[in-house]
């Protein structure tokens, strides 16, 4: 045994604990709340706009779940009450469910900065999953880098919410972005038109751009939920520094002073602004999501945005 | 411009080193850090900005090195110690003479008028000009260099600090010399003399010594002087009764005014005269203790005022003495019967006479003298010496010469010890013979038909021959007679009439000794030990301190020890005064002007720690990314 894998060793279960951190039973408890709230808020507004949307449709028994007040009397489960005492409501299958696609950006760019970016990504995208599966809606995550890498089958029901966690706790980023080339690749292996989150940072060489039009193009709806980490646009350098792309390699050499450090940050918003105006003008809900801000209080903000459950 | 420090050849090595390390720092500092960045394109608006200040850029890390090699350039610089030429030459070189002598010992400015000499010295050296040098000397019986040519205070500091007063009499002339010597073919030469001013007659010193250029300079030293002294002591035994002594002193007010003095005798630590006198002004009085009684080994004289105080100066007023050691020599007379010879042994009653007939034999224990009287026996080795009267032929250790008759000392040795105040021009012999020496004899007496008295020595032993029978002549009927036996004995066993009962210090001593060693060891007052050559049966020592000393020479068995006193007596270190002016010759003594003490150290170390402390933190705030 060399003395590496003294390291070695040490880093395999350092990093499954950090997985399990990701999703703990903290985390699990916010989901619930989350669930809870997001049928409050969208209650007798979203849901009924998509009833009626499947009014004369098949419904097909999907699952229970615990009464609350507000629920259809005529949908209490009865039997159970009888059996058990507990007043259960009957949740129903409806034929034109929403299909959910959850895009998590699994570049090397994501992983920069402690990985902070990836693990909020991650995080959301499993909040937003669940919320999905307790609303019955197909959900279905992809991975993408420069092609599609990962892919968890379309689920529903939100106690399928462990095999999501599983499938994002397996995920780890590396390569380099392209989002047109991999985008594509998921709308060739997704006929079934729905929404479609896209949690990236958008540090694309070919342009942020390209990505979102495929989806758009594709008639899907694309939702752009953009990780961002305030250090970047502030970096704590100085001095004579060789800079390279943590996915491409490029490099640049510069002397780093602090007047160059107030480009650098007015040349990220530029950026930033640039994908703000262009999903502005393509009419794409777009939304930033800052690493440092709990990812509760982000949900919240997708919610109260609107336009993500119908 | 010159260079006072190092070499400009070394500086240029040294500066080709330096430039080198200088150079590879500035390469290393050149090589920039890897940082990953998430999304390079996002810099390329920084860097089309970068790019257009790149000129300046590189302008300025070229500036940053020109700069460290200018830096360097300067500490290289400063490390030569840089001096203007005319700086360099127009400095003046001193040698600064400090009068060590008896008399700098006096008190009459606390705590010293050597300490006071120092103090003022330390000035003088503290005022000196940057390119100024100075040469520390101590004056005293000889000139003693304590220091190099230097302008370092923390060189010439010590050097004053080891100057201290002896009980010797200051040798200006030879000091002068020692000067002018070190101080040839340097300009600005000067002669700085801190002294009282008591330095002797100086007056026959310019007829020596040709100053040349070299300006000469006095600081005198002193304020007063009040002194009473002993000038001379002495002690003796008589020749024909040692058991008796005598002792002469002087004693001298060299004040211009009258003093009641009181003067005590110590015989072997005991006061054993204490006697009270008035001195008049500048008056030496001598005075004779005749038959003293109560001393048989030192002697010790001191004088104060009657009243009680003591002087400016205590170094002459307290004398030593040591009376001539006896012992009981043995001494075996080989005689058919000899009146004149018995009766002048009887003389001393110190001798131990052992009177043998001719042929019987010699009693074996050991004889410091044998006296062989018209026979030649031969001598065992415990006779350690022998005096032959009218030897036979053919016994004696030298030829018999040619018979003589009717002949008397025409000439003879009077510095001898053996016939030193003896009067021999008339003494008539009726006959003998005369004696021919060997090489290395002597001939101490010798009438004008040959030598009638010789000495010499046989295998260690000394001997002393008369080639006639006393009795043949009328020398038996005078004093000299016995004072001639009793001479030889005494010259046998070492009792020297001649002998000294005190040196002078500040003299170079010549003190008995087994003539068998090659070095002895001189132990003086306070108990230093020194190791001195032995030249003829003479330890010879500069001694420059009053009080007894002791000498041990050989080891063993023959470890031969004995003691010896020495006295400054010196009137003219005894008389104080100080003086205000001197002068060699027609040329008089400048004053010395002391500079405003100025801060010696040198400024270029601290310039040199603090540019490498610069160029440090320049270096380190770099590549903290500080400073850029």
């Amino acid at each position: 045994m060399g003395f590496l894998d003294l390291f070695r060793r040490e880093s395999a279960p350092r990093s499954k604990r950090r997985e399990r951190a990701l999703f703990d039973d903290e985390f699990q408890r916010k989901l619930e709340m989350l669930a809870l709230v997001s049928r409050r808020v969208f209650a007798g507004r979203l849901r009924a706009e998509r009833r009626s949307k499947k009014k004369g449709s098949g419904i097909e028994f999907a699952d229970h779940r615990d009464y609350v007040g507000g629920d259809d009397f005529r949908s209490v489960d009865w039997n159970v009450y009888q059996r058990f005492g507990k007043l259960l409501v009957r949740l129903y299958e409806e034929e034109e469910d929403l299909s959910i696609y959850l895009i998590v950006d699994c570049s090397s760019s994501m992983a920069f900065g402690d990985k902070k970016k990836f693990d909020q990504a991650r995080r959301l995208c499993a909040a937003l999953a669940y919320v999905g599966l307790a609303n019955l809606d197909r959900v279905t995550i992809v991975g993408v880098n420069d092609a599609l890498i990962s892919r968890m089958p379309t689920t529903r029901g939100k106690g399928r919410i462990f095999k999501v966690f599983e499938f994002l706790s397996q995920l780890e980023p590396g390569g380099t972005t392209d989002l047109g080339a991999a985008l594509t690749t998921f709308v060739a292996q997704h006929k079934r038109r729905g929404l479609a989150v896209l949690f990236s940072d958008l540090y694309d060489p070919a342009g942020f751009e390209a990505g979102i039009n495929v989806l758009r193009f594709n008639k899907f709806e694309p939702y752009v939920v953009e990780l961002v980490d305030p250090a970047e646009a502030r970096p704590s350098l100085k001095g004579d520094v060789r800079i390279y792309d943590c996915e491409t390699g490029e490099e640049r050499e510069l002397t780093i002073t602090d007047g160059m450090l107030d480009k650098m940050q007015r040349a990220v918003s530029d950026y930033r602004a640039g994908i703000e105006r262009f999903c502005a003008q393509k009419q794409v809900p777009y939304f930033p999501a800052d690493v440092d801000t709990a990812f509760d209080e982000l949900v919240l903000r997708v919610f109260r945005r609107g336009g993500f459950l119908r | 411009m010159v260079f006072a420090g190092l070499p400009l050849a070394q500086l240029l090595m040294i500066a080709g080193g330096a430039a080198s390390v200088t150079v590879l720092l500035y390469i290393l500092k050149l090589r920039r850090r890897a940082v990953p960045v998430p999304f390079a394109r996002i810099w390329d608006a920084v860097f089309r900005d970068q790019k257009a200040t790149e000129l300046f850029s590189k302008l300025r890390r070229l500036l940053s090195l020109l700069f460290q090699l200018a830096l360097l350039a300067l500490l290289i610089f400063a490390l030569g110690d840089p001096k203007p030429k005319q700086t360099l030459l127009e400095g003046r070189h001193l040698v600064v003479l400090v009068d060590s002598s008896a008399s700098m010992k006096a008190v009459d400015i606390k705590p010293s008028r050597i300490e006071a000499a120092k103090a003022e010295v330390k000035k003088l050296v503290r005022g000196l000009g940057s390119a100024d040098r100075a040469l520390i000397v101590q004056m005293g019986a000889l000139p003693s260099p304590l220091s190099t040519m230097s302008s370092d205070v923390t060189e010439l500091d010590p050097a004053i600090d080891l100057l201290s007063a002896s009980d010797t009499r200051a040798d200006l002339e030879r000091a002068l010399s020692f000067a002018v010597d070190s101080l040839r073919g340097l300009p600005k030469a000067e002669i700085v003399v801190v002294s009282d001013g008591v330095l002797g007659d100086v007056t026959s010193i310019a007829s020596h010594i040709e100053l040349g250029k070299a300006a000469l300079r006095f600081m005198p030293i002193g304020r007063s002087g009040t002194n009473v002294a002993i000038s001379e002591f002495s002690v003796r035994r008589y020749p024909l009764d040692k058991s008796r002594s005598e002792v002469m002193l002087e004693v001298a007010n060299t004040n211009d005014r009258a003093a009641q003095v009181e003067l005590t005798l110590l015989g072997d630590g005991a006061i054993i005269d204490v006697s009270r006198f008035a001195l008049g002004p500048n008056e030496r009085l001598p005075r004779y203790y005749q038959d003293l009684a109560g001393a048989s080994r030192t002697l010790e004289a001191k004088i104060r005022f009657a009243d009680g105080h003591a002087d400016d100066l205590p170094a002459d007023d307290h004398a030593y003495a040591l009376m001539p050691e006896r012992h009981r020599a043995r001494v075996l007379v080989i005689s058919k019967g000899n009146t004149y010879l018995e009766a002048a042994l009887l003389l001393d009653e110190y001798l131990d006479v052992t009177t043998v007939a001719p042929g019987k034999p010699i009693p074996s224990e050991h004889f410091d003298v044998a006296i062989l009287d018209g026979v030649a026996d031969a001598l065992p080795d415990t006779v350690a010496a022998a005096l032959y009267l009218n030897p036979p032929e053919g016994g004696v250790p030298l030829k018999l010469g040619a018979h003589l008759t009717d002949f008397g000392f025409d000439t003879w040795d009077k510095k001898s010890p053996i016939l030193r105040f003896l009067a021999l021009g008339d003494v008539q012999v009726e006959g003998g013979r005369a004696l021919t020496p060997s090489t290395g004899d002597r001939v101490l007496g010798a009438s004008d038909q040959g030598p009638i008295l010789v000495t010499g020595a046989r295998s260690g032993h000394p001997f002393v021959a008369l080639g006639f029978d006393p009795r043949s002549s009328d020398w038996v009927l005078r004093v000299a007679w016995p004072l001639f036996v009793l001479n030889t004995i005494n010259a046998f066993v070492e009792e020297d009439t001649s002998y000294v009962s005190s040196f002078r210090t500040g003299e170079v001593w010549r003190i008995p000794a087994p003539s068998s060693v090659d070095s002895a060891t001189v132990i003086d007052p306070h108990g230093g030990q020194h190791v001195v050559p032995v030249k003829e049966g003479r330890a010879v020592y500069l001694g420059e301190e009053a009080g007894f000393y002791k000498l041990s020479a050989g080891s063993g068995s023959d470890a031969v020890s004995s003691e010896f006193a020495a006295n400054l007596s010196d009137l003219a270190e005894s008389r104080i005064t100080p003086q205000s002016e001197l002068s060699i010759g027609q040329k008089k003594a400048a004053p010395v002007s002391i500079g405003v003490p100025v801060s010696k150290h040198e400024l270029w170390v601290y310039l040199l720690v603090a540019v490498l402390g610069l160029s440090l933190i320049e270096w380190v705030t770099y590549h903290r990314r500080v400073t850029v």
